[in-house]
C-alpha cells in the first residue's frame, strides 16, 4: 500500500528487538483476520459472522493501537534508561556502531529509527491501512453488484399460433414483472416456418430482432405500415406469465433509427448510418407449444432471410461496440452478460 | 473632538448600538479570525478598471447557489424509484415530478428554477470562459485556475447529464440510454464504465438510485470543492485589468514612460467612508 | 510585445515581473472590491435570478395546457413528458439543449468505424485542447488584437459550436407519424390526383422519407435523391415498380432495399404516386 514507506509493523519490531522487549506484536495480523471475517461474513452470513469478525477486529485494532501508541503514552523517563541499556547490549552483540548520527545525543545503531521517523511511518501507515478499510468495502458496493447476478429471464410470448407464417409483429413484452414497466421491450417477430436440419429433424424457426439500435441503444422502428388495413393481421394483445403482450402486425421494408439516422434491412443488417453492427436478435425456444424468448446476442451480420439464414452470432456486446474487423480490438474484455 | 464635553445622550445611545453590534463581531474575530479573512476578501484592491464582463464569474456562481438551494428543496420531495405505482400505473419518480409541479406549494416555481437555473448555470459558465480567453486572463500565474474552471464546467455538464434522468419520463430515459451507450463505446473499458453506471445490464431503478446519488451528493460536493479552490486563486492572484485598458494594471513600463494618462495617480479612487478605517489593514484587525 | 529589450530576459522572469508589477500597480491605483466591483456583480446576479424566475413562471403559465395535462407542451416545453417507456415503438429520443452539439457529432460520424471518434475521440481531444490552453498558449501578450490565431480560433470554435447546436436542436426524423401529417400538403403543393392518393399515404408511412425527401419533409442524411419531381423522369409506371421490388435490377449498385413485401397493388399504388410527383410550384 505505501510502497517508500517503511511499514510500521517492521519499525515497530525493529525497535523492539533493540529495546529486548517482547517478541514483535501479531496483534496487526489478528485485526487483519478480523477484516477478513467481516468481509467474508458480508458474503455469507452478515447478523452472525460479521458482528464476529467486527468483534475480532476492534479487540486486536485495541491492542495494536495500545502497543503502537505505548511509546507515546509512555513517559520518556522510563525510556531512555531502557535505551542506555538497550545500547550496551547492542554494542555487544552487534558490530561497533561504524557512524554516528551527529545530531543523535546517544550513537543509536543503524538498524534503529529516530522517533520521528517512525511517527512518521505509523501515521502514514495507519493513513493508508483506514483509508483501505474505508475505501474497500465502499468501492465494493458502489462497483460489484454492477457485475453480479445478471439472472437470465425467459418472456412467454403464448402459443405459436398466434404467429402466422411469414408474417411481421412488432411485440412489445416485459422481460421481468418483478421489475415492471422498467423492463418493458420491444422486439420484431416473424414465424420462419419449420427448418429440416441434415437429419431431418424439424424445428420451428423464428426471426425474433431487438429494437436497439446497434449505433447507441435508441429504439428502432419499423419502416413500413403497421395494421391489419395494410398487412390483413389483426394487431392483438395477449397476457401470458410475464403479463401483457402487444402484437401489432407490420409489413417492415426495414428499420430506421430515430436518433442518428441509421438504417437496417428487415433482416437486421445495417445499410445505411453509423450502426457497427446487425440488430441484436433474441435466442428463443419452444416450450409446450408456446414462443420463450432467451436473452440476447449480437449480431455481426445475416446472410439470406428467414429459416435459410446464415447468423454471424456473437456473445451480447453493447451498443456500438464491433464484434468484427480489426475495431473488435477496441473491446478486448466485456463485463459479465447473462 | 479635540474639546472634551460630557457626550449627549443619543451620543452615549449611539456608542452603545455601536458595541452591541461589534461585540459579537469582535468575539468570534478573537476566536477564528474570519472577520480579517471576509474584510480581506470585501476591501482587497481590484484593478480600478474592471468591466461588466468580469461580473460573469459571480454570476455563473450566483447560478450555482440558486441550484444548490433548490435542488435541496426538491430532495425533500422527488422520490427515486423507478417501480410502477399499482395505484395509477405509472412510475413513482415520475409520479413525484408532477407531485412537485403540481401539488406542492410553490414546488413547480422551485423545480422551474431548477429545471432553468440548470441551463443558466451552464449558459454562464460558458460565457465566463469565453471572457478568460478574450482577456487572456488563463495566462501565468493564473493557468492553474483556468485548468479548475474548465473541470467545473465538466462537472457542471455531468450534472445536467445526471439530473436529466430523475423525472423519469421519455426524453429522461432515452437520453440516459445514448448518454451510457456513449460511454460505453470508449476502448477498452469503455464496457465497464457503462455496465457500471447503469448499475447493470439495463437501465433501471439501480440507474436511477445511482443518477440520484452522483446528481446530489457527489458532483456538487466536487463542485463546491472547485470553486472554493477557484475563489481562493482569483482572490490570491487577482482579476485581470482588460487587456486593451489604457490603464492595464501591470502594464509594461516602457509603455509607461510614454505621456499616458494615468488617474490613478492624481485623481485617487474615492473610498466608501466607513470602510476607509477597514482597508488601512486587510486581512488584520484595527 | 512591442518593445525590443536590449538583453533579452526569460519569458519565465518576464512574467514575473509583469505580475508583480501587476500586484504594484492593483495597490497604488485599485479599488477595493467591496463596494464598487461587488455592485456590479450584485446587479448581474440580479438579472441572473430574475431571468431564472421569469422562465420558471414562462414554464408554468404556458404549460399544462386543456385538461391540467402535465405533458403539454408550452412555450418552453411540457412541464414532463409521458413516462419512461423502454419499450416505446414511435418515440424520438433528444438530449438536452447543451449536448445538441454531441448529439448532432454523432449524426456527422455515420460510418461504423468512425463511430468511437464522434463518441469519445473529438469530445476527449477538444476538453484536453481546453485543459491544455495555458501551455498551448504561453506568450504573455493579453490583447485580443496581438493573438490572431487564438482569436480565429475562438471564432471558429464557437461558430462550429452554434452551427453543431443549431443543425441538432432542428435535425428531424422522418418517422412515419411525423411525415403523416405532410401528407395533405403534398396533395395540395403537387396537385396529386385521386388514384396517387392513397400512394401518398403509403409513402409516408412506408418508410420511404427515411432515406428520401419529398417537398420537404424527410431526412436527407444518408443522402437518398429527392422524389419531389421524380414524375417528370418519364419513368413509368412499371419500372417504378419494377425499381421498388428490387432496385438494384434498375439501378444496379444501388444501395435500396427491396420493397417487395408491400405486394404488386400497393407497390402500384405507390408508383401512381411517384409518376404524379412533378415537383410542386
Amino acid at each position: 500500500m505505501e510502497p517508500e514507506q517503511p511499514s510500521p509493523d517492521t519499525e515497530h519490531e525493529s525497535l523492539h528487538e533493540e529495546q529486548h522487549l517482547p517478541p514483535p506484536t501479531l496483534w496487526p495480523i489478528g485485526f487483519a483476520i478480523g477484516i477478513v471475517v467481516v468481509l467474508v461474513g458480508l458474503v455469507i452470513n452478515p447478523e452472525l459472522i460479521s458482528s464476529i469478525g467486527a468483534v475480532i477486529a476492534i479487540v486486536f485494532g485495541f491492542l495494536w493501537a495500545r502497543d503502537a501508541t505505548a511509546e507515546l503514552r509512555g513517559q520518556p523517563l522510563v525510556v531512555e534508561p531502557e535505551r542506555r541499556e538497550m545500547r550496551e547490549a547492542g554494542e555487544g552483540m552487534t558490530a561497533p556502531p561504524a557512524d554516528q548520527q551527529g545530531v543523535a545525543l546517544p550513537p543509536v545503531p543503524e538498524t534503529a529509527v529516530t522517533r520521528s521517523r517512525f511517527l512518521e511511518g505509523a501515521t502514514l501507515g495507519l493513513g493508508g491501512v483506514i483509508g483501505g478499510l474505508i475505501t474497500v468495502p465502499v468501492a465494493g458496493f458502489a462497483l460489484l453488484p454492477s457485475f453480479l447476478s445478471q439472472k437470465q429471464h425467459k418472456v412467454d410470448l403464448g402459443p405459436l399460433s398466434t404467429f402466422p407464417l411469414n408474417k411481421w409483429y412488432i411485440a412489445t413484452f416485459t422481460v421481468d414483472p418483478m421489475q415492471g414497466e422498467v423492463s418493458r421491450r420491444t422486439a420484431f417477430i416473424r414465424n420462419n416456418g419449420t427448418v429440416t436440419d441434415s437429419k431431418g429433424n424439424a424445428s420451428p424457426s423464428f426471426t425474433i430482432i431487438s429494437n436497439r439500435c446497434a449505433h447507441l441503444g435508441c429504439p428502432v422502428q419499423a419502416n413500413g405500415p403497421t395494421g391489419q388495413k395494410f398487412t390483413g393481421n389483426p394487431s392483438i394483445t395477449e397476457h401470458t406469465d410475464n403479463g401483457r403482450v402487444d402484437l401489432e402486425s407490420v409489413l417492415p421494408a426495414g428499420y430506421g433509427c430515430p436518433c442518428h439516422g441509421g438504417q437496417y434491412d428487415p433482416e437486421g443488417n445495417r445499410i445505411a448510418g453509423p450502426p457497427v453492427r446487425a440488430l441484436d436478435r433474441y435466442a428463443f425456444e419452444v416450450d409446450n407449444g408456446r414462443l420463450i424468448l432467451l436473452s440476447t446476442y449480437s449480431v455481426a451480420k445475416v446472410v439470406g432471410t428467414g429459416a435459410q439464414a446464415k447468423i454471424y452470432k456473437y456473445k451480447q456486446a453493447g451498443p456500438g461496440q464491433h464484434v468484427d474487423g480489426p475495431e473488435q480490438w477496441f473491446y478486448p474484455l466485456q463485463p459479465p452478460h447473462h | 473632538m479635540a474639546v472634551r464635553r460630557k457626550p449627549t445622550k443619543a451620543e452615549l445611545r449611539r456608542q452603545r448600538m455601536e458595541e452591541l453590534v461589534n461585540f459579537p463581531l469582535d468575539w468570534l474575530e478573537e476566536r477564528s479570525g474570519l472577520i480579517g479573512g471576509v474584510r480581506y476578501f470585501l476591501f482587497r484592491n481590484v484593478p480600478a478598471d474592471v468591466n461588466w464582463m468580469q461580473t460573469l464569474g459571480s454570476a455563473a456562481l450566483t447560478a450555482f447557489l440558486v441550484q444548490a438551494i433548490t435542488g435541496v428543496i426538491l430532495a425533500m420531495y422527488y422520490v427515486p424509484s423507478a417501480a410502477t405505482d399499482p395505484a395509477t400505473g405509472k412510475p413513482v419518480a415520475w409520479e413525484s415530478i408532477v407531485n412537485i409541479s403540481d401539488g406542492v406549494f410553490m414546488g413547480w416555481l422551485v423545480r422551474g428554477m431548477h429545471r432553468w437555473g440548470a441551463s443558466v448555470f451552464i449558459i454562464l459558465m460558458f460565457l465566463h470562459m469565453g471572457r478568460v480567453f478574450l482577456f487572456g486572463a488563463y495566462k501565468y500565474p493564473r493557468e492553474l485556475n483556468w485548468i479548475i474552471g474548465v473541470l467545473i464546467l465538466v462537472m457542471g455538464m455531468m450534472e445536467g447529464f445526471t439530473g436529466y434522468l430523475l423525472p423519469w419520463d421519455q426524453t429522461a430515459y432515452w437520453a440516459t440510454v445514448v448518454g451510457i451507450n456513449l460511454n460505453g463505446t470508449a476502448p477498452f473499458l469503455g464496457p465497464w464504465l457503462a455496465q457500471f453506471l447503469r448499475g447493470g445490464q439495463e437501465i433501471g431503478g439501480e440507474t436511477l438510485t445511482r443518477f440520484y446519488s452522483l446528481h446530489m451528493l457527489v458532483i456538487p460536493g466536487a463542485i463546491m470543492a472547485l470553486i472554493g479552490l477557484h475563489l481562493y486563486l482569483v482572490i490570491r492572484l487577482g482579476v485581470t485589468s482588460p487587456p486593451w485598458s489604457k490603464d492595464a494594471a501591470g502594464m509594461e513600463p516602457e509603455q509607461e514612460e510614454e505621456p499616458r494618462l494615468r488617474p490613478g495617480l492624481t485623481r485617487p479612487v474615492p473610498r466608501p467612508a466607513g470602510a476607509s478605517a477597514l482597508q488601512a489593514e486587510p486581512g488584520g484587525r484595527e | 510585445m512591442a518593445a525590443i529589450p536590449k538583453e533579452k530576459p526569460s519569458r519565465t522572469d518576464e512574467s514575473r515581473a509583469e505580475f508583480a508589477r501587476y500586484k504594484e500597480d492593483v495597490k497604488a491605483r485599485g479599488k477595493p472590491f467591496y463596494p464598487y466591483a461587488m455592485f456590479h456583480d450584485t446587479i448581474m446576479s440580479m438579472v441572473v435570478v430574475t431571468v431564472i424566475v421569469a422562465l420558471a413562471a414562462i414554464w408554468k403559465w404556458s404549460s399544462w395546457g386543456p385538461g391540467h395535462d402535465p405533458t403539454h407542451k408550452g412555450l418552453l416545453g411540457p412541464v414532463v413528458d409521458p413516462p419512461a417507456d423502454p419499450g416505446t415503438t414511435s418515440f424520438v429520443p433528444r438530449p438536452d439543449w447543451y449536448f445538441y452539439f454531441l448529439f448532432y457529432l454523432l449524426r456527422i460520424f455515420k460510418w461504423p468505424e468512425s463511430v468511437f471518434l464522434g463518441t469519445v475521440g473529438v469530445p476527449t481531444i477538444a476538453l484536453m485542447l481546453l485543459i491544455g490552453l495555458p501551455f498551448l498558449d504561453r506568450r504573455r501578450v493579453r490583447r485580443p488584437s496581438a493573438r490572431p490565431v487564438a482569436m480565429v480560433a475562438a471564432v471558429l470554435t464557437i461558430v462550429s459550436m452554434a452551427v453543431l447546436t443549431w443543425k441538432g436542436a432542428t435535425a428531424k426524423e422522418a418517422l412515419a407519424s411525423e411525415v403523416k401529417q405532410d401528407v395533405p400538403r403534398w396533395i395540395a403543393q403537387n396537385h396529386l390526383p385521386k388514384d396517387a392518393i392513397p400512394g401518398a399515404h403509403l409513402f409516408a408511412v412506408a418508410g420511404c422519407t427515411a432515406c428520401h425527401t419529398y417537398l420537404g419533409s424527410g431526412g436527407s442524411n444518408l443522402g437518398a435523391p429527392d422524389l419531389s419531381a421524380i414524375g417528370t423522369r418519364g419513368l413509368g409506371i412499371p419500372t417504378q415498380i419494377k425499381h421498388l421490388e428490387n432496385p438494384s435490377s434498375v439501378t444496379p449498385g444501388s444501395p435500396m432495399p427491396p420493397f417487395a413485401s408491400l405486394g404488386v397493388p400497393r407497390l402500384t399504388q405507390l408508383a401512381k404516386f411517384l409518376e404524379a410527383s412533378k415537383g410542386g410550384k
